[in-house]
């Protein structure tokens, strides 16, 4: 019988005021792993009451003691990362190693709240006029809430919920029903760390969930990690309602690929980058641009690198690719494939119809490599969300950039090359908030903001960095005049 | 057939051999070796840990862990040595595998304790 999931509010768990439950499947077994309840408004204004009533006092619990917490929270998770890490393949698909990476990013992020004392320090100016001192302080906010998504189940709430309360916050979590229970283990691990009550709840659930958290009006500011679609709704709805939100919408990530790139090792990092997670990443690379000579050389080396991999469950320690999150998301990349070779795209390597021993049923798409791909192609410019790497060919540096900044996402791009000029302009000329230089997957260690522009992002303070820091506290000046 | 092919598949290979051979030393009345490989595979666990770097996973190629096959039913001094000498084997060749140098010197240490054992 699989785990009805409860919600975890004002320090209890406690059952959703539903009928309604979501399965939750391993996509590589299709079995049932667990039922996510689909929270009602009313479930979610419990807990945002809840984090309204803890607010005050944790406010006033001293910042050193809010990073104690931090540093007691990363000690259990590192003593059940193992647990936590293969919770993450069970419910996710992807592999144990990709897992373990998820789970070591989501550490990081705690690490970095563990700094908040220091980062919420400011500054101030004695005698700005004649006997007058004048001083910045930073505040907790209020009540923030997060709505994450089924990629990254452990690591994107762990962006935001650790420095998030660390800044003297309370906060409610809305992971994706998809992949929910992940951050079960995590509440009973925050459980264990003995929080004032109400200082974090989870509130499982799907649209009715979400929405409830954008428009209560106990809410100061929500975080979002998803499609564009729904960062935009996400951002209209919660600016609507008066609060702060940073909303991280989809990508189609380019990677320009120079004559003078070590090719083999290149390739390597390519494949990483566009299998890793079977492409299911916002910072997944997308579309590869071969400038020049580099195009045949690039096709036929990444052709003979991804026939390679092997694709199975990621229990299995010798997977390199595991499977797509469900049956719904596998049929909607094929048709994408499909629609790519209708479109003229030659389908050098054709992940679709994969069957997997002993996982008949699950929801695997092999590597595909589209080559031939042509800017107005839908393949060069829609999100597929899984392991299809389009191939592109520019006759210059320079016709690379343009075809990278015309797309209408900006989340991330990257050039492979050994030449620093090509890679100062790349850096400098092109239009994506994070950029990678002989890398694959430019994605921000814990203490940078997640960039992320155009299409890719809605709001002015990014997540995770010092950005984070600035969402979630408040800055007053104290102007002080003592006669 | 490339069985170690990932950098999980090659640190967890690792961290079994070292249970096996904490065994393996123990029954042969070896306790200062069975206490040095319990201490290797504790590091090891630690390094699968803290230094799978998720943005730079890349596929290895040309490891099979049938190539390092240890016989421990043979507890002489001379089977010692040939399982010390496996071992070492072992760990110099997926160490250059690895793309991460804190992880590639963890098992550098490891294959130059069993070095001076074979």
């Amino acid at each position: 019988m699989a785990k009805k999931l409860k919600n975890y509010i004002n320090g209890q768990w406690v059952e959703a005021t539903t009928e309604t439950y979501i399965p939750v499947y391993n996509p590589a077994t299709c079995e049932v792993i667990a039922q996510c309840p689909d929270s009602t408004h009313e479930d979610v204004d419990k807990a945002v009451q809840a984090a309204q009533a803890a607010f005050d006092e944790w406010r006033r619990t001293p910042a050193l003691n809010r990073a104690q917490y931090m540093h007691r929270f990363k000690t259990i998770i590192e003593d059940r990362f193992e647990e936590i890490s293969q919770q993450v393949v069970e419910e996710n698909g992807k592999t144990l190693d990709e897992a373990r990476g998820e789970v070591r990013r989501g550490i990081e992020s705690i690490d970095f709240a563990t700094g908040v004392p220091f980062l919420m320090r400011n500054d101030g100016v004695e005698d700005i006029s004649s006997g007058i001192d004048e001083t910045t302080v930073r505040q907790p906010a209020g009540v923030f809430a997060a709505i994450t998504p089924f990629n990254f189940p452990a690591m994107v709430p762990l962006w935001f919920l650790p420095t998030a309360i660390t800044c003297g916050n309370t906060f409610i979590l809305k992971p994706s029903p998809q992949t929910p229970v992940s951050m079960d283990i995590l509440f009973q691990l925050l459980e264990d760390l003995d929080l004032p009550e109400g200082v974090v709840n989870l509130v499982h659930g799907g649209k009715d969930a979400s929405m409830a958290v954008m428009e209560h009006p106990g809410v100061t500011g929500v975080s979002f990690v998803g499609s564009t679609p729904v960062a935009k709704l996400v951002y209209e709805t919660c600016t609507r309602h008066g609060k702060r939100v940073q909303a991280q919408g989809g990508a189609k990530n380019y990677i320009a690929v120079m004559p003078d790139a070590n090719m083999e090792a290149s390739v390597k990092n390519i494949l990483g980058a566009a299998y890793g997670c079977a492409g299911q990443r916002c910072l997944a690379a997308a579309v590869a641009v071969g400038v020049g000579d580099a195009y045949d050389k690039l096709r036929d080396e990444l052709v003979r690198q991804a026939s390679n991999l092997k694709v199975g469950y990621g229990l299995d320690e010798t997977t390199q690719m595991g499977t797509i999150v469900s049956y719904e998301a596998k049929q909607r990349i094929e048709s994408m494939i499909q629609k790519g070779i209708e479109e003229g795209a030659k389908a050098e390597l054709d992940g679709r119809d994969l069957t997997i021993g002993g996982y008949e049923q699950g929801s695997f798409v092999g590597p595909t490599i589209l080559s031939g791909v042509t800017p107005e192609m839908s393949v060069a410019r829609e999100e597929i969300f899984g392991p299809v790497l389009s191939l592109m060919k520019a006759d210059s540096f320079e016709e690379a950039v343009e075809i990278i900044n015309n797309s209408h996402f900006g989340n991330a791009a990257s050039i492979f090359t050994t030449n620093g000029k090509f890679a100062r302009e790349f850096k400098y000329q092109v239009n994506a908030g994070n950029i990678g230089v002989n890398i694959g997957v430019a994605a921000p260690s814990a203490s940078f903001p997640f960039g992320g522009q155009k299409d890719s992002f809605f709001g002015d303070l990014h997540g995770q960095g010092s950005d984070s820091i600035e969402f979630y506290t408040e800055r007053k000046i104290v102007i002080e005049r003592w006669v | 057939m490339a069985s170690l092919n990932t950098f999980g598949a090659i640190l967890t290979y690792a961290i079994n051999l070292e249970a096996d051979l904490c065994d393996y030393y123990e029954s042969a009345g070896e306790e200062d070796l069975a206490r040095n490989a319990d201490k290797r595979r504790a590091t090891l666990e630690r390094i699968r840990r803290e230094y799978v770097v998720e943005i730079t996973l890349e596929p290895i190629e040309g490891l099979d862990e049938a190539d390092y096959a240890l016989d421990l039913e043979d507890k002489t001094e001379a089977g010692q040595r040939a399982v010390a000498q496996t071992a070492a084997r072992f760990y110099s060749d997926v160490a250059p595998k690895i793309n991460v140098r804190q992880a590639q010197r963890a098992l550098e240490k490891c294959g130059q304790q069993y070095v001076e054992l074979a």
